[in-house]
């Protein structure tokens, strides 16, 4: 028995950061999984949990959370087990500022190409209605636009190549960050590990002439020992989509430059 | 260990910070620099990519034992950690969830909203020499346009429109209580940070809320927030503004 229910689509990106939160934490909760290239989180069942219809959410007993990097921290410090947050101060508020910057300006990015060339072609295959309807029962005027734009392939090669820029730089970074420190922000595992890793477990697959074991060699040891990890897998063989299985990428012990596999 | 809190003029993010870090009692040397100016791109530590990179934009510094802290929240929270006194975030982690999501709400979409209206109203006047030591492309793009004047009508009424959104929501959440969380905390400062300036760039916003101006004058009216508005070198300190976070890219 659990009061915990977390509302969730793929271990991908958000939707995965508190999925493996509350993993590597050990809390057992109810899945909830909102298949959101059916538009399940616009669906008046959800709308009744969360009104924006942004995934995920969490309830625990009464209490209703969204807003995934903030769930995040609300479950390690509402929850026994490993701590997730460094007990150095400066350390934490290295934490915050990795997951903001990777929040608010290079997932998006990611996102931007992800929706491209994963969500977008998958969805455009309904009914034509189907997707007007879809899209108007959208409750954020901003997710509305981003939704038309992927599905209707509307990013400009301008977006598309800013976002590019974002995530050739954003990979740069972390490799840099990583070759001073075993972990993104601090000497401990933490949420920002747990947050990083949503974002680039298919980096080498997706990224392959800017990841790879020759030019970001702590970037993939990083992914793969996050990988190795028990909650990691368990996390991740909750994936039902080609998607997230590209994860398996990290089981190869050598990936080359040039890999596309 | 040695602490440089590198500060602009009381407003926005130098704002919330001076004050969470008189509020903790916290000893540091304050160094005022002009934001206006670019002037945090000339710092030592200005090569550090959580200076280069923040998503806030221009902001206050923090160094402490020579890392480059940044990001006025996250500043706040640290400040709290290693400060004195009462506490600037709720106890109970339900609490805290909140305030952390009310404050990714802030920084999310009223930040840039009121840097964008801030330095439209009042342009910051950095030289071409100091803006081409600012490393991030999408920061200089910004400094570009805000130096150049340039705005868009669609940006600036969408910008007002989340102005009077967070205004609202402000005056939801104040009905039955004083402080944004019950008690006071870092979401009322960084939340009246933002707002300060905004009073007089979107009236329409504050006309019918009179919970919201009578919860500013009460922030205001903190020692700690008077002893950081008393650090202003000008008289209207609301009205100097530099480039913030970039308005959402996706729509």
């Amino acid at each position: 028995m659990t009061d915990v229910t977390l509302y969730h689509w793929e271990p991908n990106a958000n939707s995965g950061k508190p999925m493996l939160a509350l993993m590597e934490k050990g809390v057992a909760f109810n899945s909830h999984y909102l298949d959101l290239l059916s538009f399940d989180q616009h669906k008046p069942d959800y709308l009744a949990v969360n009104p924006q219809g942004t995934i995920p959410a969490m309830t625990h007993g009464h209490r209703v959370l969204t807003e995934s990097t903030a769930i995040m921290e609300y479950v390690d410090e509402a929850f026994d087990g490993p701590q997730l947050m460094p007990t150095d101060a400066q350390a934490r508020w290295r934490v915050r500022w990795w997951m903001k910057f990777m929040d608010q300006w290079l997932a998006p990015s990611f996102s931007m190409i992800g929706w491209s060339v994963f969500v977008g072609p998958a969805v455009r295959a309904k009914d034509p209605d189907v997707l007007t309807a879809a899209i108007e029962r959208i409750p954020l005027p901003e997710r509305r636009v981003a939704w038309k734009k992927a599905i209707y392939g509307l990013f400009s090669e301008e977006e598309m190549a800013e976002s590019q820029r974002r995530v050739a730089l954003g990979i740069r970074m972390l490799e840099q960050a990583l070759s001073e420190r075993e972990w993104l922000a601090s000497d401990n595992y933490s949420l920002a590990d747990v947050n990083g890793f949503n974002l680039a477990y298919a980096l080498p697959l997706a990224q392959p002439t800017l990841s790879n074991d020759e030019l970001t060699p702590n970037i993939l040891r990083w992914l793969r020992a996050i990988y190795a990890r028990p909650a990691t897998k368990a996390c991740w063989a909750m994936g039902r989509t080609a998607m997230v299985k590209r994860v398996s990428i990290l089981e190869q012990p050598h990936i080359g430059g040039g890999n596309q596999s | 260990m040695s602490t440089t809190l590198y500060h602009g003029e009381p407003n926005g993010p130098s704002l919330t910070v001076l004050a969470a870090l008189f509020e903790k009692s916290v000893d540091a040397h304050l160094v005022a620099i002009d934001l206006t100016k670019a002037e945090r791109h000339q710092l030592a530590v200005a090569r550090q990519p959580e200076l280069a990179m923040g998503v806030e934009g221009e902001g206050p510094v923090l160094v402490v034992n020579g890392e480059a802290l940044t990001d006025s929240v996250f500043v706040a929270c640290y400040l709290d950690d290693i400060g004195h006194g009462t506490a600037l975030r709720p106890a109970d982690p339900y609490e805290r969830w909140s305030m952390m999501a009310w404050c990714r709400q802030i920084i999310e979409r009223t930040a840039p909203a009121a840097a964008y209206l801030g330095c439209k109203a009042y342009p910051p006047r950095a030289f071409p020499a100091a803006l081409d030591a600012i490393e991030s492309v999408d920061l200089r793009a910004r400094w570009d346009a805000a130096v150049a004047g340039h705005s868009h009508a669609e940006k600036i009424a969408d910008s007002e429109n989340k102005i009077i959104q967070t205004v609202a929501k402000i005056e939801a959440r104040l009905n039955g209580r004083d402080w944004l969380m019950g008690d006071f905390s870092i979401a009322d400062l960084e939340s009246y940070a933002w707002l300060a300036g905004m009073t007089e760039l979107v009236p329409a916003a504050f006309e019918a809320a009179p919970r919201t101006q009578a919860w500013m004058d009460r922030v205001k009216a903190r020692p700690a927030v008077q002893k950081a508005l008393a650090l202003a070198s000008v008289a209207a300190p609301e009205r100097c503004w530099a480039p913030g976070p970039e308005i959402n890219r996706w729509g």
